[in-house]
């Protein structure tokens, strides 16, 4: 049984339908890319997942139908969400931000973590007491990373990371993230325009066009097929 | 009144609301229609607030004390003044229009919540402004309105505002309720012609999106000002109204409730709809001037109760108000008529500035 | 200079008043993040139940923590029927502007039904007693006052900076999309500020009624202080609203007394301080940059 179950999922806004019955699947511990264009519906997907708009069809979580829970609820089953534009909370500190990650639980726990993560990323360290919003758009990917991280999710949903960073910082970004979910064990499912990068993290991918997934396989097998890279990733 | 009924359904509504505002003052006793003349005062003061309010998107809780100002300029021009009575509503909107202007310049920095909360302040002090200045106003004694009469009793040159009816068969307060119905009645087509012209449109998109507005060549500065100002002297005419109707003004007349009132009757009625202050206004004034007074002893006070409660529901259920929501029914039967989607239903709520309502013609206010 | 420091002195037993009703406000808003045209009345009818209390014979200081548990309840239970249901308030705000208002017609209404229309007398909690310093007699219960709004002030600063429900109430103010994605119960935490803005409000009515009768009006008036105070300090800021509530209440005290155009207007100058603040410096003396979402 897979981690995340989704399947059949359709949501929209108003009256506008944007996903038309989507299926995919997580399991512990693996790492999926969803790929698909500007307005595909990747963002949708993420959240009606994590219970941020209202959608149908199913989303099972060990088999449990979570679909209609809070994010909050949500989290508490072990799922964490990084948003599209990296949901800083700009008026908190840094080391608030990530306290604010680990709300559900103990507070011996959260500084424990807290610590963990100074160390792994020095920079937040640095800028521990400073206004979260003032960072640097790759300094708060990085900030919205860790906090995801403070929950010590199974799941991790992540939404178009690269967005806005220079392609430099996105390297960075996902080198640091390669490490971090493998020292963390979470499984992930990232949603990306950015097709090269996202396939090199990833184990396996699907591709996501007008809100329905229309090829999905294995990211090696994805990286070798020119002709859907052609029809669908323009690369 | 609205665009989506078909034409003879207007015609016909029309026809009906004209027949019932005829009849109506012979069909009660005077003091009720002395009571229906004070609510067309409201509703003309309501209209001037929801061009503000509801086409516009500036939030106004102060102006129950552009109502009174109204009321106040009326006053003093026919008692220290010697005016002509019908010509102080005039007067009262040059006023109130200057005064409008005035709250109107600091409300280009000042929004939302936070206009509400300047005017919620101007609404507070003006019976305290009136007490102030209370070789003008009268303080807290008020004002008698007196006029120079040839026939006022015991041989006095001058005697409380009556209302002669020149026409037989009509008595005073009849006279008076068609009168004040005239007024009324202009004060609204002028609303509506605002409200439609270039001008209207250009105000619906301010409160839609200031900057798309502005991009597309709309003065916003000057379009919220002048909207200010006018919606002031609407509001004034109203007062005025009152002043000419009571034959006295109190500023325990205009306190904060006076503003709230008109602020409810905008949003019960329908705001950004052209009949919606007037409906509010109806519905308000057979709330607290019929069925009010006929609780019960015991619950004599439990009408701002019900009607705080009242409001609640109505702004979770139907934020558009009455007429507004007659014409989303309106429109979703005529769309499923024609086959096709409600469309335009969803989203309402999210409308920036406003209750969410759709003007009239928003379809043509993107063209501006 | 007496007659000078005695104005100012009954300025400041008023101004810790505001600085109470402010500090509600800016509960409030910063967990809701709108303001609240109910506080006056919600702080109102919660003296009203703390006099209930305290005329069945229980001594005023016990009946103040039932008045702020009550006051409590009611706020939680006007948030969760009235308030949440509408969604972010900045985006509606006519829809926020008419609920209070509802609200605050309705609170007015119910303590007119259930205590009647005749003001009640509430006795001051620090007796009547005074003492002379320098020459300036001062009330023991303007004192008082300072004093417990002193220590309110510091409670907030505590719990909003040093616990966990303050952190989640930081955040949720700030962002509640992704406070909820980190786990923050984002609808139990606006409740719970609805709720403690209640609680602090009675201790405003608490002061507020041995001087002007507990009447079901005494709040209107200041309410509009408080939102001055809060104005002038920030909208979101607790310090803010403390030193805001001293200033308001000190130049609507001496404003009056010497300048003749304000005689019957104390409420003038902190009108003015309103629009002048708004326009010049909208976020208030102490209050985040962010509170310019205006
Ligand atoms: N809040 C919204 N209201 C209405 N439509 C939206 C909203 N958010 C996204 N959409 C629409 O839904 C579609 C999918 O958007 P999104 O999920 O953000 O795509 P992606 O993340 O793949 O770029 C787009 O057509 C977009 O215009
Ligand atoms: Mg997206």
């Amino acid at each position: 049984m897979s981690l995340l179950e989704v399947s059949g999922l359709r949501c929209g806004y108003g009256i506008v339908e944007v996903l038309f019955g989507l299926d995919l699947s997580v399991a512990e511990g693996e790492l999926v890319v969803v790929l698909g264009a500007n307005g595909a519906g990747k963002t949708t997907t993420l959240r009606a997942i994590s219970g941020m708009i209202p959608a149908s069809g199913s989303v099972r979580l060990d088999g449990t139908e979570v679909l209609g829970r809070r994010p909050d609820q949500l989290l508490s089953a072990g799922v964490a969400h990084v948003p599209q534009g990296r949901g800083t909370i700009s008026a908190l500190s840094v080391e608030d931000n990530l306290r604010v990650g680990g709300y559900q639980r103990s507070s011996a726990e959260v500084t424990e973590d807290l610590e963990m993560w100074f160390e792994v990323f020095p920079r937040l360290s640095e800028r521990r007491t400073q206004l979260a919003g003032s960072m640097s758009g790759g300094e708060q990917q990085m900030l919205a990373i860790a906090r995801a991280f403070m929950s010590r999710p199974r799941l991790l949903l992540l939404d178009e990371p690269s967005l806005g960073l220079a392609p430099l910082v996105t390297r960075e970004v996902f080198d640091r993230l390669r490490d971090v979910t493998q020292q963390m064990g979470s499984a992930v499912l990232l949603v990306e325009q950015n097709a090269n990068l996202a396939l090199d993290f990833a184990a396996r991918a699907y591709v996501l066009e007008a809100g329905s997934i229309v090829v999905s396989g294995s990211a090696s097998e994805l990286q070798g097929d020119e002709a859907i890279q052609k029809a669908y990733l323009g690369l | 009144m609205t665009s989506t009924g078909p034409r003879w359904v207007r015609y016909a509504s029309g026809a009906v609301m004209a027949v019932v505002l005829v009849a109506l003052p012979f069909m009660f006793p005077a003091f009720r229609v002395n009571q229906f003349v004070t609510w067309m005062c409201l509703a003309v003061a309501a209209a001037g607030l929801n061009l503000l309010t509801g086409f516009n998107g500036q939030i106004s809780v102060g102006h129950g004390a552009l109502y009174g100002l109204g009321a106040y300029t009326a006053a003093i021009l026919v008692t220290d003044s010697g005016w002509p009575m019908l010509a102080t509503p005039v007067a009262a909107a040059a006023v109130c229009f200057v005064a409008g202007v005035v709250i109107g310049l600091p409300a280009l920095r000042i929004k939302g919540l936070y206009l509400a909360l300047v005017t919620l302040a101007v609404a507070t002090l003006f019976p305290a402004l009136v007490e102030q200045f209370s070789s003008l106003t009268g303080g807290s004694s008020g004002l008698s309105l007196v006029v120079p009469q040839d026939d006022c009793p015991r041989g006095r040159p001058e005697c409380p505002v009556r209302w002669e009816s020149p026409i037989d068969g009509l008595a005073s307060d009849q006279w008076r309720y068609f009168v004040f119905l005239a007024v009324t009645v202009v004060m609204f087509i002028v609303v509506a012609n605002i409200v439609r012209s270039r001008t209207g449109r250009s105000l619906v998109a301010i409160r839609d999106n200031e900057v798309a507005a502005e991009a597309s060549g709309v003065n916003v500065s000057r379009a919220k000002i002048l909207t200010f100002g006018t919606s002031a002297a609407i509001a004034g005419v109203g007062g005025a109204m009152l002043a000419l109707n009571n034959g006295r003004v109190n500023p325990t007349s205009f306190t904060l409730l006076v503003s709230i009132y008109l602020l409810v009757a905008v949003v019960v009625g329908g705001a950004a709809t052209i009949v919606g202050p007037a409906v509010g206004t109806v519905v308000a004034g057979l709330f607290n001037d019929v069925i009010a007074p006929e609780l019960p002893g015991r619950f004599e006070n439990a009408a701002p109760v019900i009607l705080g409660v009242l409001l609640v529901i109505q702004m979770l259920l139907a934020p558009n108000g009455i007429v507004g929501q007659i014409r989303d029914l309106q429109a979703r039967i005529a769309a499923r008529r024609h086959g096709g989607d409600p469309g335009g239903q969803t989203g309402h709520l999210a409308t920036p500035g406003g209750t969410g309502t759709e003007p009239e013609d928003l379809g043509s206010a993107s063209g501006t | 200079m007496n007659d000078f420091l005695e104005v100012v002195v009954v300025g400041i037993g008023n101004g810790a008043v505001y600085a109470m009703l402010g500090l509600g406000l800016v509960v409030i808003y910063r967990s809701t993040g709108l303001l609240n045209f109910a506080q006056g009345e919600l702080s109102m009818f919660s003296t009203f139940i703390v006099w209930t209390i305290w005329n069945a014979g229980v001594p005023l200081w016990l009946a103040i923590l039932g008045g702020m548990a009550g006051g409590f309840l009611v706020g939680i239970l006007l948030h969760q029927v009235a308030v949440s249901p509408l969604g972010d308030p900045h985006e509606k705000p006519l829809a926020v502007v008419i609920v209070t208002i509802a609200l605050f017609l309705a609170l007015n209404g119910a303590a007119q039904l259930i205590w009647g229309t005749v003001d009640k007398r509430l006795d001051p909690l620090f007796g009547q007693s005074q003492v002379t310093i320098g020459g300036v007699a001062i009330q023991w219960q303007k004192i008082g006052a300072v004093l417990v709004l002193v220590a309110l002030a510091t409670g907030f600063v505590l719990l909003f900076n040093r616990t966990k429900l303050g952190l989640a109430m930081r955040a949720v103010a700030s962002n509640s999309e992704s406070a909820g994605l980190c786990g923050v119960p984002v609808p139990r935490i606006l409740m719970l500020g609805w709720g403690l803005a209640a609680a602090v409000g009675t201790v405003a009515g608490v002061f507020t009624a041995p001087q002007l009768g507990l009447g079901t009006n005494m709040m209107q008036l200041t309410l509009i202080f408080g939102f001055a105070a809060i104005t002038l300090g920030g909208f979101d800021s607790l310090i803010g609203a403390v030193v805001g509530g001293m200033v308001v209440g000190i130049l609507s005290a001496v404003v009056p007394q010497y300048v003749s155009t304000f005689e019957r207007m104390p409420l003038a100058p902190a009108f003015i301080l309103i629009l002048a603040v708004l326009l010049f410096r909208p976020q208030g003396l102490f209050g985040s940059k962010e509170v310019q979402r205006v």
